[in-house]
């Protein structure tokens, strides 16, 4: 993937995840933003533009379903692709997340090759 | 929910000690970017410690986002495998699989799944059981609860000896997966008095204990246990032991379902044959069912026939009650000589006996020992008709006629209804032959006397015509015998 693609917001409360995700994700070539609420999140949609977004469902201030739905509702950064990263693997939440607006959906613990197929399926 | 992420977090942190120590090691160097990897696999392992035990729903959150970063760093250690030092991707595949769920092969340590002797027992049945999981710590308890679930068993946990006991008294378990060291009672004594105990001898007992407790582990197999598991144990391995406890409960539990109908099936013949058969021919038969064709065969047997004389006139003539006396007195006397000679009483008719010797067990002396019988019977009138006196009873004349042929003996008559008797013209006989038997007499036919030894007295012969065959039958008087 090349850096002309542009960029990839990660929007990830916990540092932990944060961090490895970055060093996993930069590793496989791609360039990284990070957000660690929804509002941030939303701020650096509209001020980055960025690729895609690889958004943590439950997050601080604002959270990932509320997040999704106003940016789906904001005409500057509502084509951005949006991939939801939740804990629960239940088809409930897939649901949820596909109604929200996402465009995808992916449980943690993340199998990372799935991820990084559904990312790339994504920004083509 | 905690007490699963409190155990999964244990065997995480077991899984990691090999790649912390091997990292330490000044001989093993690490280049970019493994380097920075493992050491934020190890920061990030830090911090289950102080989270493990907790109960809080946002501790047992952050606890999983330890592990799925610890995964992600592992899984890109695992990438670059071919970069690393050997020792240190050595120690990989194995933390991998316990990151990737809380159900993988939790063995913290290789070693010890290659020690791990297979098991005494092994399985392929998945039949769910009852499972008692007996053990102090509540974290076993889960993980066990948790690991048997999966494969549909029932586990009920008992957190001390003491409960377990009380626990077996109540509840019909399959296996026990029995903990060895635990305050109080501890495995070895539940155990022991499992074994003590007739109900609960039976019941598998799977032995848990750490590497150090060995000599333990063997005396209580020694003492009746059936298998064991090393702690931290192999889920397979667990499943395993537990499948074979449960298919040797089943073996146990059907051969005790089988003895109880053989005792339900030797209790229905005593009570069929034992109102007409002695009790070692009864229990011949139970001693060989399927040698005794109980079904219907052709078989020579010697038949008896004896009747009262007058019987029927005599009973028109006295109180109901006195006949029943009377008859009773006279049957019973007559069933006890009858089965101490090993005849088979056949019915009983009105006053008439029918017995058969010879069926349903067949035996070289059938016509002697019927003829001495007929000579017992006769003999014992005597004492009846004393009796009888005694109570102003009328005296009693009996005849007796025996007959040795062919007849079909089995189990004749419907399902509700059937009893082992006889049919065959040899039965027509001997009736004709009883028939023609004088007050006190004992007549025999031809085919009779042909089979007995030569210590009888016998009287004049007669001959007589039955009905259905050209040739007269040949009877003999039987006077006495000599021995």
């Amino acid at each position: 993937m090349s850096e002309g693609q542009g960029v990839v917001l990660l929007v990830e409360d916990n540092e932990l995840n944060r961090d490895m995700l970055v060093r996993r994700l930069t590793r496989a070539g791609m360039a990284l933003i990070c957000a660690g609420d929804g509002e941030t999140a939303l701020q650096k949609m509209r001020d980055h533009k960025p690729a895609l977004v690889l958004m943590d469902m439950n997050l601080p201030v604002k959270d990932g379903w509320t997040a999704v739905r106003e940016a789906r509702a904001d005409m500057d950064i509502s084509d951005i692709p949006i991939i939801a990263l939740t804990a629960h693997a239940m088809d409930s939440d897939r649901n949820t997340a596909l109604d929200a607006g996402c465009d995808e959906y992916a449980t943690k613990p993340i199998d990372f090759p799935e991820l990084l197929d559904k990312i790339q399926r994504l920004i083509r | 929910m905690h007490d699963e992420t409190a155990s999964w977090a244990m065997h995480i942190l077991q899984a990691i000690a090999p790649l912390r120590a091997v990292a330490a090691r000044s001989s093993v160097s690490i280049s970019p970017p493994a380097d920075q990897d493992i050491i934020a696999l190890l920061e990030a392992a830090d911090r289950i410690k102080p989270l493990q035990d907790s109960t809080s729903s946002d501790d047992q959150h952050d606890l999983m986002n330890i592990f799925g970063a610890i995964r992600g760093y592992a899984e890109m250690l695992y990438e670059d495998r071919t970069q690393l030092h050997p020792a240190i991707a050595e120690t990989l595949p194995e933390l991998l699989q316990v990151l990737s769920s809380p159900d993988a092969v939790i063995e913290g340590n290789e070693s010890v799944i290659k020690n791990t002797n297979p098991p005494l027992v092994t399985s392929k049945s998945n039949e769910p059981g009852v499972i008692l999981a007996v053990d102090d710590m509540p974290e076993n308890r889960a993980l066990v609860s948790r690991l048997l679930g999966k494969y549909k068993h029932t586990v009920v946990t008992a957190e001390s000896g003491e409960e377990a006991l009380e626990l077996l008294g109540t509840l019909a378990v399959d296996v026990v997966l029995l903990d060895l060291m635990m305050p109080g009672i501890g495995g070895a004594e539940v155990l022991q008095r499992m074994k003590a105990n007739e109900a609960l001898r039976a019941t598998p007992v799977v032995m848990i204990s750490g590497r150090q407790d060995m000599d333990q582990i063997i005396a209580c197999i020694q003492a009746g246990a059936d298998d064991y598991l090393l702690k931290p144990f192999n889920p397979v391995l667990l499943q395993a032991r537990i499948a074979a406890g449960i298919e040797r409960k089943r073996w146990h539990d059907r051969e005790a379902q089988y003895r109880l109908q053989l005792e339900r099936s030797e209790k229905f013949i005593r009570a069929t044959f034992g109102r007409y058969l002695s009790d070692d021919i009864v229990d011949e038969i139970l001693a060989s069912p399927e040698g005794l064709e109980l079904g219907g065969d052709l078989r020579e047997v010697t038949i008896m026939m004896s009747d009262i004389r007058g019987f029927t006139t005599l009973s028109e003539h006295l109180p109901p009650q006195q006949v029943v006396r009377l008859l009773n007195r006279y049957l019973g006397r007559m069933t006890d000589i009858i089965i101490e000679h090993n005849g088979t009483i056949d019915e009983f008719l009105g006053d008439a006996v029918l017995a058969v010797f010879g069926a349903p067990r067949k035996t070289d002396d059938d016509a002697d020992r019927a003829v001495r019988c007929a000579i017992a019977m006769q003999a014992a009138m005597t004492e009846i008709n004393a009796a009888n006196e005694v109570d102003g009873l009328p005296c009693l004349k009996m005849a007796l006629a025996l007959n040795t042929g062919s007849v079909v003996a089995g189990n004749i008559g419907s399902e509700r209804r059937a009893k082992y008797g006889f049919v065959g013209h040899a039965m027509n006989v001997t009736s004709r032959i009883e028939d023609a038997a004088a007050p006190d007499e004992i007549l025999i036919s031809d085919s009779t006397l042909a089979k007995l030894p030569k210590v009888y007295t016998v009287g004049e012969r007669r001959s007589l015509s039955v009905k259905g065959i050209e040739e007269m039958v040949v009877v003999h008087p039987i006077l006495g015998v000599s021995q």
